[in-house]
């Protein structure tokens, strides 16, 4: 229907622009490091340690009462927000964050459980029936695990998915993909250092998701190349690349239209505690799109491939049923 | 490509019947199913009334036997709960091992000639020990060999490591791989013990596993205060019965730092003073069994035990020979109850009586009967949902996946037309899949899972579109339908496995080095590859072939 509206057959110079596009990618990058290393990741308490504990607004109650109470206990910095409407109901809940607390038994873990206990002690007392949505206590020595394990997590798909592209393609399409990448996950921890959404377990689950999202994207791009440059054996790389894209172009918007929608549903329909994963799962798709024609093939058409006899033998595989 | 002999298609209804039949329990509640509702024990109106009609809902049920009733399992986070992790600190199990083993220690060197004073305090999980005469440290490095306690029963590491020092001293210390088995020993009878004192009935769902050598995974559903598991968890819960002396004139000494020998004062919840026999009569392990009960003067709420048959013949004796006396129950370095003896406990029935609720009388008596535990336990982390956020995320999250659902449907219908709803159809059948999988693996569905499934239904259609953009260009280049949805599958076949192995690979890494919540996630996205894949390669083409041949168009408006 719609589709056959859309032009049969695009023609767009694609990699006439990888000089801008790769000033554009540098440009990104550099912004992004410098917004990591300056403005910081907001760590949430997965990362950071500390405690979060969310009630549900009493209707007489308001942030400053709550301030008042929990301030008493003297457990450092306490930060309290109201957060109209993160449940399905629109119920307004107070939301409670303290890092973690200083012992000096050197027990912090301990340290946090009591504080945490305290708090929940202090808020029943004060104010009677209170319901306590959710509660979380993350000592330090949990939280350095869990963000190691994470970027563990991370590191060792990246290098699966080289080690896959390169037995499937060859090592140029490795090299591109990966760094489109890296490109991807630099630019979206970017994004959360300047919106300073914070940056937890789930967050990292997005960033792995991306980096699939990004690669399937790419992977997509790459088998149109190879399958084009054999075909035409004597045509310039760079105009096979933008046969390949142009010709993967419908899907490319389609598939990131629908992922965009219902990405979209989540982040507007799915509650404050799934907005921030949707955000960079919203985030990582625009860019994952972008980086595989514009990172990941304009690196493989630098790189160039082997295109000679060797890449006649290449495997083919999967062909057929 | 498009031939479907009829084992091809019998086979995909019965994956799909299949997949539909694990789904299906999910849309009924449990009565209607025929599953018993838990006894959760729980005594306000409310409760007993749901409970009984759950239950005659249950037992009126006509869902047949043979259907499957397991629904989606889900994460704590959905159905509200408490998660906590626990760590053992192995150098306290390692001290606590080697102040046991002094005794033996003393036993060996016990030759005044050997040593200079008595076995010193140890200090952490090393015990120095300085020898009068450095003449006798060959003897003194026999003897202590000889002491060669072992972890378990058979082929366990030697404990201690004994090292000398200097000219005169020894250094005995417990070995590095002996605290490595004494840990993951202490964390199996920590798990025993934890179990018994959350769930003496055996009848909750309290979730109790351990994570490497030294933490123990506690997940209690339905539970909406960590304080309470923290409570019972953080007791050590070492029970003894001493003998105490009432005398004022002892009291006054020891308030004064002059106890008689052998006593110590021990105080109670409200600061009262008791001075007791440092060697208890009877202690824990002579406790066959503890039970909340009643107080026979008040009806208050009280712990009944029972003691093992030679801890009551030795109670009995020493209760004989000291009437009027004062005894005292000691949980934890705290006087619980100090009753005067009045007449000869003979049998082992003893109660604790005190301002007891009827929550703490059975936690206490769950605590006594489960036993010490071999060293603390620290909490190092905590989350708790409440029960109405757990089912709030559930309704966001199914209202997002159905919203999502819609729109990319509709997208996909303003986008290819009538093969767009075959897309629809098999993304439907894909999401069926996919619970199904989850309900049928046992799987956790978490709220990340719910994303990963919603982000499923976004990229399930990616390998329909890569299909039907082939069959697109071959019907440009003047094939006829059949041919062009023949060669577009084949043709898309090695880019959509290429593109969702490397998808899958993050789905797997994702789920063996992420934990909790994360894990779900991964566990959504893996089998949401797997049947997308499916869905798309052989349920779309399956209709399209059903479609061509009833419809036989001229050409493809696609």
């Amino acid at each position: 229907m719609l589709l056959q509206y859309w032009p049969q057959k695009t023609d767009v110079k694609f990699m006439s622009f990888r000089l801008p596009a790769l000033v554009f990618s540098v440009v990104l990058i550099a912004a992004s490091f410098f917004m990591i290393f300056t403005k910081g990741l907001n760590f949430g308490i997965d990362f950071a340690g500390g405690s979060v504990i969310e009630i549900e607004q009493p209707v007489d109650v308001n942030e400053q009462d709550v301030r008042g109470v929990v301030g008493e206990l003297g457990l450092g910095e306490v930060q309290v927000n109201a957060a109209r409407g993160t449940g399905v109901e629109g119920i307004e809940v107070i939301v409670i964050r303290f890092a973690t607390q200083v012992a000096e038994d050197g027990d912090q873990e301990a340290a946090q459980q009591v504080a945490n206990n305290s708090v929940r002690a202090a808020l029943e007392a004060a104010f009677p029936g209170v319901n306590i949505r959710s509660s979380a206590a993350v000592g330090p020595k949990v939280s350095g695990e869990l963000l190691r394990s994470g970027l563990i997590a991370l590191g060792v798909a990246l290098a699966l998915m080289m080690l896959y592209i390169s037995v499937r393609f060859q090592w140029q399409y490795a090299l591109g993909a990966v760094a489109a990448l890296f490109h991807d996950v630099i630019i979206t921890m970017g994004m959360f250092a300047l919106t300073q959404f914070e940056f937890n377990l789930s967050t990292i689950a997005a960033l792995l998701t991306i980096v699939g999202y990004s690669m399937n994207d790419t992977v997509i791009v790459f088998d149109r190349v190879r399958e084009e440059a054999r075909k035409y054996k004597k045509l310039d790389l760079g105009q096979v690349i933008d046969i390949a894209i142009n010709q993967t172009l419908s899907r490319t918007l389609l598939t990131s239209g629908t992922t965009l929608l219902a990405l979209l549903s989540i982040y507007i329909f799915g509650g404050t505690v799934l907005s921030g994963m949707s955000f960079a799962l919203i985030f990582g798709v625009v860019i994952g799109t972008y980086s595989s024609i514009f990172v990941a093939s304009a690196l493989v058409l630098m790189l160039g491939i082997d295109r000679g006899e060797k890449a006649k033998r290449e495997v083919v595989g999967f062909q057929g049923t | 490509m498009l031939n479907f002999p009829a084992w091809k298609v019998a086979l995909i209804c019965l994956v799909l019947l299949w997949g539909g039949l694990l789904a299906l329990p999910n849309a009924f509640s449990d009565g209607f199913l025929g599953i018993q509702p838990r006894d959760t024990g729980a005594t306000d109106p409310q409760s007993i009334l749901e409970y009984d009609q759950q239950k005659a809902a249950a037992e009126q049920s006509w869902w047949p036997g043979f259907l499957p009733t397991s629904k989606v399992n889900l994460g704590l986070d959905l159905q509200g709960g408490v998660y906590l992790l626990t760590e053992i600190d192995p150098e306290e199990v390692a001290a606590n091992r080697l102040e046991s083993l002094q005794a033996d220690i003393r036993d060996v060197l016990n030759d005044p000639q050997l040593i200079t004073r008595d076995v010193p305090e140890q200090d952490g999980s090393t015990l120095p020990i300085r020898l009068r005469n450095p003449d006798q440290m060959d003897d003194a490095l026999r003897r202590l060999r000889r002491i060669n306690p072992t972890i378990g029963a058979t082929g366990g590491e030697k404990i201690m490591s004994i090292e000398q020092r200097g000219e005169a001293m020894i250094m005995i210390s417990v070995s590095d791989a002996a605290m490595q088995a004494l840990a993951a020993d202490a964390q199996d009878k920590m798990i025993e013990i934890i179990r018994r004192r959350l769930d003496p009935d055996g009848v909750s769902e309290v979730s109790i596993t351990p994570q490497g050598d030294t933490r123990i995974v506690i997940e209690a559903p339905g539970e909406a205060d960590p304080r309470r598991i923290k409570d019972i968890l953080g007791r050590a819960g070492r029970m003894t019965f001493n003998m105490a002396d009432s005398s004022p004139s002892s009291i006054a000494a020891a308030e004064t730092g002059r106890p008689r020998p052998g006593f110590e004062l021990v105080q109670d919840e409200n600061g009262i003073s008791y001075l007791i026999n440092r060697t208890p009569v009877v202690t824990g392990s002579d406790i066959a069994t503890a039970n909340q009960g009643y107080d026979p003067d008040d009806n208050s709420p009280a712990v009944d035990f029972r003691l093992t048959g030679s801890g009551a013949e030795r109670f009995g004796r020493t209760t004989a020979n000291n009437r009027g006396e004062l005894f005292a129950i000691v949980l934890d370095g705290k006087v619980m109850s100090a009753p005067r003896i009045n007449e000869p406990i003979w049998g082992g029935n003893v109660q604790i009586t005190g301002s007891f609720s009827m929550q703490e009388a059975q936690d206490l008596a769950a605590i006594i009967e489960a036993g010490e535990l071999p060293g603390k336990l620290g909490f190092i982390e905590e989350r708790t949902v409440g029960p109405g956020l757990g089912a709030d995320s559930i309704r966001a999250g199914t209202r997002a996946s159905i919203i999502g659902l819609v729109l990319v449907a509709v997208f996909m219908i303003i986008a290819y037309g009538l093969i767009g709803g075959f897309a629809v159809g098999s993304l439907i059948a894909n999401i069926v899949l996919i619970l199904g999988a989850l309900s049928g693996l046992g799987a956790t569905l978490t709220l990340p899972g719910i994303a990963g499934i919603i982000l499923t239904i976004g990229m399930a259609v990616d390998a329909n579109v890569i299909v039907f953009e082939r069959i697109r260009e071959e019907q440009r280049s003047g094939r006829s339908p059949n041919t062009a949805v023949i060669a577009g599958y084949e043709r898309a076949l090695s880019t959509i496995l290429d593109a969702n192995i490397t998808t899958f690979i993050a789905a797997a890494i994702l789920y063996m080095l992420g934990s909790g919540p994360v894990k779900g996630f991964a566990v959504t996205l893996a089998i949401g590859i797997v049947t997308s894949v499916f869905t798309a390669f052989v349920v779309t083409r399956w209709f399209t072939a059903v479609w061509l041949r009833l419809a036989k168009p001229r050409k493809l408006s696609i």
